[in-house]
C-alpha cells in the first residue's frame, strides 16, 4: 500500500471545487437530452437565414433580433431545467452522501455546481454563436453579392460593400451576447437556491419560471405605479420595493432594442455587474439553506 | 489508552414528523465506544437507528442532543471526515462515470492528484477485483459491483476507519463473501470497521464486538464471544471416528462428572453448499 495522504486538510481548496465542477459538467454533457434542447436552438437561428426579401439591412436586423432572441430562451431553458436537476438527483441517488462523507464542505460542493452548470450555458452559447456568426457571414456574402451585380464596379460599390460589411459585425453584439449568459447565470443561481429548498425539481423549475416572468413585469408594474402616483398604496409600494430587490430588473439584460445604436460601455458594466451581484447573493443565500439541511 | 475510532456520547435524534407536532426518536441516548483495530457491528432490526447513527457520525445528519467524534475530532468538522470511508446503504454513483473515473473524482475530493492518484486507483480496484471492470461505466455494473467500488472509493484516501452502512445488502452469497473477506482483509492490515448487516451469520464471523439497537436504544453491547458463548460446554469435533472411540469417549465422560449434552453429525453451512454448488469460489470476479 502507498503511504496515505499526508496533505493537511485545507478550509477551502480550489483542486475540490474544480473537480466537483468538472464532473457536473461531464454529467450534463452526458445527458443527451440537452442536445435536443441545442439542437432546436441552432436550427431556430439557422432557419433565420432565409427570412423573406427584405433590404439588407432589414433583414440583418430581423435575423439578429431573431437569433439574439433565440440564444436568450435557449439558453435561459438550458440554465433553470440543467440547475434544478442537480442537487434532487444527488440527494435521491445518495451521491451527496458519499460526496460528503468526504472532507468536502458544503460550500465547495455548491460553488462546484454553480460552476459545472455556468461551464456547460458558456459550452452552449458558444455553439450557439458560432451558428449566429456562420449564419451572419452567409448572409453578409449574399449580401456582397447582391450589390455587385447591381452595381458597377467604382467608388459607388465599394462604398455599398462598406455598408454591408459594417451592417453584419457590429460592436454592440458582443456586450449583447455576454449580458445573455449573465442573465442565464443570474437564472442558473435562482434556481439552485431553489433547489436548495425544493421538494422536488419540479417544484424549482415551475417557481423558477416564475421568478423569470415576474423579473420581466415587475418594471412594468412599476412604471404604472409611478405614472398613477395617487392610486398606489403604501403596502403595493412596499411590496413591489420587495419584489424588485428579490429579484432583478430582467428586462435590463436586454439591451439590444435597437441593435444599430452602440450600447454605452458604462451601462453594460453596471447591468453585468448587478447580474453578478445577485448571482453571488443567490448563491450565499443557497449555500446558508444548503449548509443546515439535513440530509 | 489511545483515541477512539468512534465516540459516541449521550446521542439523541429526534426527526420532526411534517405538519405534525411529535417526533420520531431514531436514537434515544446512545453512548458507545469503537476502539481503533475492532471491528464493530452495530445489529438491529429496520428502523432501529443504525443508519441515522452512522449518518451522525459522519457529520451529514446533525444530532438533537449528544456528540460524536472520529479519532477525537468532532464530527461537526469536516477534518474528522479525513481519516474516514464511507459506504451508505444502497449506494448508487454516477452512472456515467466508469469504475476508474469514479475512483479519480473522489481521490480528487481526497487531495489526491497525478501519479499517485493513478496509482492509488489501480492498486484499489485490483483489490476489490474490478480492474477489468475498470473501463466500464457503473451504470452497467451489477450489485456486487458496486457494493465493491463503493468499499474501493470508501479507501481512497487510505483512512484508518470504515463506516459501513449493509455492505452486503441484496449481494448474492458469492459477492456478500467477496466482501466479507475484504472486510477481514482490512481488519488484518489495522483498519477499524463500523458495519450495520442483517447477515447474523457473516456479523458473527467478522465482528469482534458488536451493539443491538432496538427502537433507537442500545440494548445490548459487548465482545461477540463473550455475548454468545455458553461458558460451561465445549464442543469437539471428529472425523473418521470409529463407532469404538465413541463409546470408548461415553465411557469417559460418564467417568468424569460431564455430561454430554448432544452427539450429532455436523452440517455444513448453507453458504458453503451453495457455493461448492455454484461453482469455484475464485471464478472470475467482476465479470458477472
Ligand atoms: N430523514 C428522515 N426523516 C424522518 N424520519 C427518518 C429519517 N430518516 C430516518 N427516519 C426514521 O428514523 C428511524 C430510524 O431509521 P434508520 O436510522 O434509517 O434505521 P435503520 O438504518 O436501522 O433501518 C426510522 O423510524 C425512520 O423512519
Ligand atoms: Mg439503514
Amino acid at each position: 500500500m502507498t503511504a496515505p495522504a499526508a496533505t493537511p486538510h485545507k478550509a477551502f481548496s480550489l483542486a475540490r471545487v474544480y473537480a466537483i465542477a468538472a464532473n457536473t459538467l461531464l454529467e450534463l454533457v452526458r445527458l443527451k437530452v440537452f442536445y435536443f434542447l441545442l439542437l432546436f436552438a441552432l436550427l431556430g437561428i439557422g432557419v433565420s437565414f432565409f427570412t423573406s426579401k427584405m433590404t439588407f439591412q432589414e433583414q440583418s436586423q430581423v435575423l439578429k433580433h431573431a437569433a439574439l432572441g433565440m440564444m436568450s430562451i435557449f439558453t435561459w431553458l438550458l440554465a433553470v431545467l440543467a440547475t434544478a436537476m442537480l442537487l434532487p438527483k444527488d440527494i435521491e441517488e445518495r451521491t451527496l452522501y458519499t460526496i460528503l462523507a468526504k472532507p468536502v464542505p458544503r460550500l465547495e460542493y455548491l460553488l462546484g455546481k454553480l460552476a459545472g452548470v455556468l461551464a456547460l450555458l458558456a459550452i452552449a452559447l458558444a455553439v450557439m454563436v458560432a451558428m449566429f456568426a456562420l449564419v451572419l457571414y452567409a448572409q453578409q456574402q449574399s449580401a456582397l453579392a447582391a450589390v455587385a451585380s447591381q452595381l458597377a464596379p467604382g467608388p459607388d460599390l465599394e462604398a455599398a460593400r462598406q455598408q454591408v460589411r459594417a451592417d453584419t459585425f457590429t460592436a454592440n453584439l458582443v456586450p449583447g451576447i455576454a449580458l445573455i449568459y449573465v442573465k442565464a447565470a443570474v437564472c442558473a443561481a435562482v434556481t439552485l437556491l431553489l433547489s436548495t429548498f425544493a421538494s422536488s425539481s419540479i417544484f424549482t423549475i415551475i417557481v423558477s419560471v416564475m421568478v423569470f416572468i415576474i423579473g420581466h413585469v415587475q418594471p412594468i408594474a412599476r412604471e404604472y405605479l409611478m405614472i398613477t402616483e395617487k392610486g398606489a398604496s403604501e403596502l403595493a409600494r412596499f411590496f413591489l420595493g420587495l419584489v424588485a430587490l428579490l429579484i432583478p430588473d430582467m428586462r435590463a439584460f436586454t439591451l439590444l432594442d435597437d441593435l444599430a445604436v452602440a450600447i454605452p460601455f458604462e451601462l453594460f458594466m453596471q447591468t453585468a455587474g448587478l447580474g453578478v451581484l445577485y448571482v453571488a447573493v443567490y448563491f450565499l443565500v443557497g449555500y446558508l439553506v444548503f449548509a443546515g439541511k439535513e440530509l | 489508552m489511545a483515541t477512539p475510532a468512534i465516540s459516541i456520547q449521550n446521542l439523541t435524534k429526534l426527526y420532526p414528523i411534517p405538519f405534525k407536532r411529535e417526533k420520531v426518536t431514531a436514537v434515544k441516548d446512545l453512548s458507545l465506544t469503537v476502539e481503533p483495530g475492532q471491528v464493530y457491528g452495530l445489529l438491529g432490526p429496520n428502523g432501529s437507528g443504525k443508519s441515522t447513527t452512522m449518518k451522525i457520525v459522519l457529520g451529514l445528519v446533525s444530532p438533537s442532543s449528544g456528540r460524536t467524534e472520529i479519532f477525537g475530532r468532532d464530527s461537526t468538522t469536516v477534518e474528522s471526515r479525513e481519516d474516514v470511508g464511507f459506504l451508505p446503504e444502497n449506494p448508487y454513483f454516477y452512472k456515467f462515470l466508469t469504475g476508474a473515473e469514479t475512483m479519480a473524482f473522489f481521490g480528487k475530493l481526497c487531495g489526491l492528484s497525478g501519479a499517485r492518484l493513478r496509482e492509488r486507483t489501480k492498486e484499489l480496484l485490483a483489490l476489490v477485483g474490478l480492474e477489468n471492470a475498470a473501463d466500464r461505466r457503473l451504470g452497467g455494473y451489477s450489485k456486487g459491483m458496486l457494493q465493491r467500488i463503493g468499499l474501493a472509493q470508501a479507501m481512497v484516501q487510505e483512512p484508518r476507519l470504515l463506516v459501513l452502512d449493509e455492505p452486503t445488502a441484496g449481494v448474492d452469497p458469492a459477492g456478500s463473501r467477496e466482501i466479507r473477506d475484504l472486510i477481514l482483509d482490512f481488519k488484518k492490515r489495522g483498519i477499524t470497521v463500523l458495519l450495520c448487516s442483517h447477515l447474523l451469520g457473516q456479523v458473527q464471523e467478522i465482528c469482534d464486538r458488536i451493539g443491538i439497537l432496538h427502537q433507537g436504544v442500545l440494548v445490548r453491547e459487548g465482545r461477540l464471544g463473550d455475548l454468545i458463548s455458553i461458558e460451561n460446554q465445549t464442543e469437539l469435533i471428529l472425523e473418521n471416528a470409529t463407532p469404538e472411540l465413541l463409546a470408548e469417549i461415553q465411557a469417559a465422560v460418564g467417568r468424569s462428572n460431564g455430561r454430554v449434552v448432544e452427539q450429532r453429525q455436523p452440517q455444513t453451512t448453507l453458504e458453503r453448499y451453495f457455493l461448492e454448488v455454484t461453482g469455484s469460489p475464485e471464478r472470475v470476479i467482476g465479470d458477472r
